[in-house]
């Protein structure tokens, strides 16, 4: 898998993430399946706009839907939430953080250098 | 690089410095300097202990404000490899004060590994040091499922405070 697949596919479930009815899904899914409808009910919401927060999930991999009828079930794959959450990408933002400070830091001590000569 | 590992249990992170190797050197092994770049945003790093040699102990408190007051982190560990200017390897463990090992999710961190290693390789290229940063998980027999949600909110936290740029 290169890189840059890798970070496409965490982009587009940062995406997906980044809205709270659409969190709210998933964290319902997270206790089992479910069908649209039982998804609506928690929202002062009509069906198609819970359909389309239903389907950005899908393209990023996040919801899979049943093919039972009418119902078409939907539920949590938590693949891509594997992904993101893994170990190593939860440490990532916090050295790149650290590393940011460390410039800066390095930078400070430069300009003190510099004013510490003159 | 293996896929599985860069993905999974390790970071790695590459970073140029406009600074002499020396000085990046310094950063990683002069208590002074450590402290001040060390800590995640919100936390402060107000005890580092390092006996930079091979077999020489670390430990590092970093403390943070939380709605419930200060909280503070020990980490402990030991130094595996030390080469001046070029290579350090040290070990960590979330700990308590006294160097007992503690658990990760009991201190909110990133769960999965109880022992990490760090190593950080420097070189000088064109001027600048370069440095490469890998951060391994030593792995643990049982990620548990609660690690997993815990995981998720983490992330869902994570999300909110980066909300993604389109």
């Amino acid at each position: 898998m290169s890189v840059a697949t890798a970070e496409d596919r965490l982009s587009e479930t940062f995406a997906a993430l980044a809205n709270p009815t659409r969190r709210a899904i998933l964290a319902r899914l997270a206790d089992g399946a479910a069908t649209v409808n039982e998804l609506a009910e928690p929202f002062d919401m009509k069906l198609p706009a819970i359909s389309k927060h239903i389907k950005v999930l899908e393209r990023a991999g996040l919801v899979v839907r049943g093919r039972e009828a009418q119902y078409r079930p939907c539920a949590l794959d938590p693949g891509p939430l594997e992904d993101v959450s893994s170990w190593a990408e939860q440490y990532r933002p916090i050295w790149e953080s650290r590393f940011d400070r460390m410039d800066d830091y390095l930078t400070q001590l430069r300009t003190q250098t510099r004013g510490d000569d003159e | 690089m293996n896929d599985t590992d860069s993905s999974t249990d390790a970071v790695v992170i590459e970073r140029t410095f406009d600074a002499p190797v020396e000085q990046i050197w310094q950063m990683w092994t002069v208590p002074e300097h450590f402290q001040a770049w060390y800590g995640p945003t919100g936390a402060k790093i107000p005890v580092a202990k390092m006996d930079v040699r091979v077999g020489g102990a670390r430990s590092v408190c970093m403390e943070m404000e939380t709605p419930g007051g200060p909280m503070q982190m020990w980490f402990a560990g030991e130094h595996l490899e030390v080469v001046e200017n070029e290579r350090l390897v040290y070990t960590e463990m979330i700990a308590d004060e006294d160097g007992n090992a503690a658990s990760p999710e009991g201190m909110g961190l990133p769960d999965g590994h109880s022992v990490t290693e760090v190593r950080v390789e420097l070189d000088t290229v064109d001027g600048r040091t370069r440095m490469v940063m890998t951060h391994v998980g030593v792995p643990a027999d049982s990620p548990g499922a609660a690690g997993w949600n815990m995981a998720f909110d983490k992330l869902i936290a994570y999300v909110e405070r980066n909300e993604p740029r389109r």
